[in-house]
């Protein structure tokens, strides 16, 4: 972690100030770079900056200049030791949580930097979505945190797709995706959240995709226990209308956002349904972006969004 | 009355088959299907209701019931100036008087609610509230790090079947 450059980071002249915030005692900080977006981090505990590295966002880079646009807060109780270490994340001024452990702050804190870039991506539209691809084409899976989406992107790279993403997908100009490859938030058996661990595509057997793709399908998949993936086929005008509904940016760059959509959208098949188990559905995703159409046959689909 | 489609503060997309309207004053976006976009685009407050069903429907057909059906929806997502209030239209009756024989002018606009950024970016994180008395166990008062009201509980999720628990 020797390449940090050294320097506490600072707002840009102009930016809302950070009142009595910036009077707390910070003691090491620094400043990075992701999708064009300045982003600083400080702490009052100059050793937890090395942990840093482990949870900022796919594609960062050291940004030698001091002045950022937005500044993370990291404050822990100096006067604990270990893990159980009273603790405070802010973003910008405000105090997004305050946990008494630190590995959880951090936790938040990647959250918090991840959504920052994701809203202020220069070029970029991200999408809360899980993505892989498949034979040069990438599957697309909107939906909320806790939707399956992990577990549905898991089970199509156990599969032999392409890992780029279990958070976003990340759209350009062209409506092509790009991998934003972090590693897999994967929640322990029956969706613990203490024993949630980070893996790795290639821990799942898989590898990670390295260049944009143009989508080929959409997938809207709640998951509900026991059911059967019986979707219902979507216009293009509607898949732009889901995908906008976990469009990151959506109110803040609406036209860019639709371009974005419309152009991903053009050459993809779009479904949403209710889906059972994950590995059900999987051959049935990749049966149906093989097909060419996105066609979802009679036999594995129960027969309703049959072309 | 000659209805009148809303311009101001709207964001219009051209589909092939569709149109995509962004309204920036409430951050609604929809979708007209063919029908519904035919509608809002001649709904220029100089044609009457009769006169845009003349271009909505094929030669011989009524397209009239079509195009109340789409008034009324185009009302309730917000994008009329002028026009026949939602409530002012039996649907129903204006559908049965179509038949099925206008079934493929049937409009329709799908309508979502943008969401904000935090809403769409929200990870759900379980946060530890009180490390004596939490467990993790399914039921148990624990703040959720996330976005209220979303799958985000506001308690502990089931760890019942978690064998590291």
């Amino acid at each position: 972690m020797g390449s940090w450059p050294s320097g506490m980071p600072r707002l840009r002249p102009g930016s809302v100030t950070l009142g009595r915030l910036d009077a707390l005692g910070w003691r090491a900080g620094t400043c990075v770079e992701a999708y064009g977006l300045r982003i600083g981090v400080r702490t009052n505990v100059s050793e937890l900056l090395d942990r840093l590295e482990a949870h900022l966002p796919p594609g960062w880079r050291p940004c030698p200049s001091p002045l950022v646009d937005q500044m993370f807060s990291l404050w822990v109780d100096p006067r604990s030791d270990g893990p159980s270490r009273p603790s405070r994340v802010y973003v910008g001024r405000r105090r997004r949580v305050r946990t008494p452990d630190v590995g959880r702050a951090f936790a938040v804190l990647e959250s918090e930097i991840r959504q920052s870039v994701a809203a202020s991506a220069v070029g970029r539209t991200f999408v809360h979505a899980g993505v892989v691809g498949w034979s040069g084409r990438a599957i697309v899976i909107p939906g909320r945190s806790r939707s399956g989406k992990t577990t549905l992107v898991a089970e199509l790279v156990r599969a032999g797709a392409q890992y780029l993403s279990d958070e976003f997908a990340v759209l350009d100009a062209r409506g092509r995706v790009h991998p934003f490859a972090k590693p897999l938030s994967i929640r322990g058996p029956g969706g613990c959240d203490l024993h949630a661990r980070a893996r790795r595509a290639e821990e799942l057997g898989g590898t990670c995709a390295t260049r944009p793709l143009p989508v080929g399908l959409v997938v809207l998949a709640e998951h509900r226990p026991g059911a059967s993936w019986r979707p219902e086929r979507l216009s293009p005008g509607r898949a732009v209308l889901e995908m906008l509904a976990h469009t990151v940016p959506a109110r803040l760059r609406p036209e860019a956002s639709l371009v974005s959509l419309e152009r991903a959208v053009a050459r993809a098949a779009a479904w949403k349904g209710e889906r059972g188990e994950a590995r059900e559905l999987v051959p049935l995703l990749l049966e149906s972006l093989e097909s060419g159409e996105g066609r979802i046959s009679r036999r594995s689909a129960g027969g309703r969004g049959t072309r | 009355m000659k209805p009148l489609a809303r311009r101001e503060g709207l964001l219009i997309r051209e589909l092939p088959d569709e149109l995509l309207v962004y309204d920036q004053a409430d951050h609604r976006a929809h979708c007209l299907n063919r029908t519904a976009a035919t509608v809002f685009r001649h709904a220029d407050g100089t044609r009457t209701a009769a006169e845009i069903a003349r271009l909505v429907a094929p030669e011989g057909a009524d397209g009239e019931p079509a195009v109340a059906e789409a008034l009324a929806r185009l009302a309730e997502a917000g994008l009329l100036e002028k026009g026949p209030s939602p409530a002012s239209l039996s649907r129903r009756e204006a559908m049965r008087r179509a038949g099925l024989g206008a079934a493929v002018l049937l409009p329709a606009v799908a309508s979502i609610v943008a969401p904000s950024p935090a809403e769409a970016a929200a990870t759900c994180i379980y946060i530890q509230q009180n490390p004596t008395g939490c467990t993790g166990q399914s039921g148990t008062p624990c703040s959720c790090y996330g976005l209220p009201g979303s799958a985000c509980s506001g308690t502990c999720l089931p760890t019942d079947t978690c064998s590291d628990c």
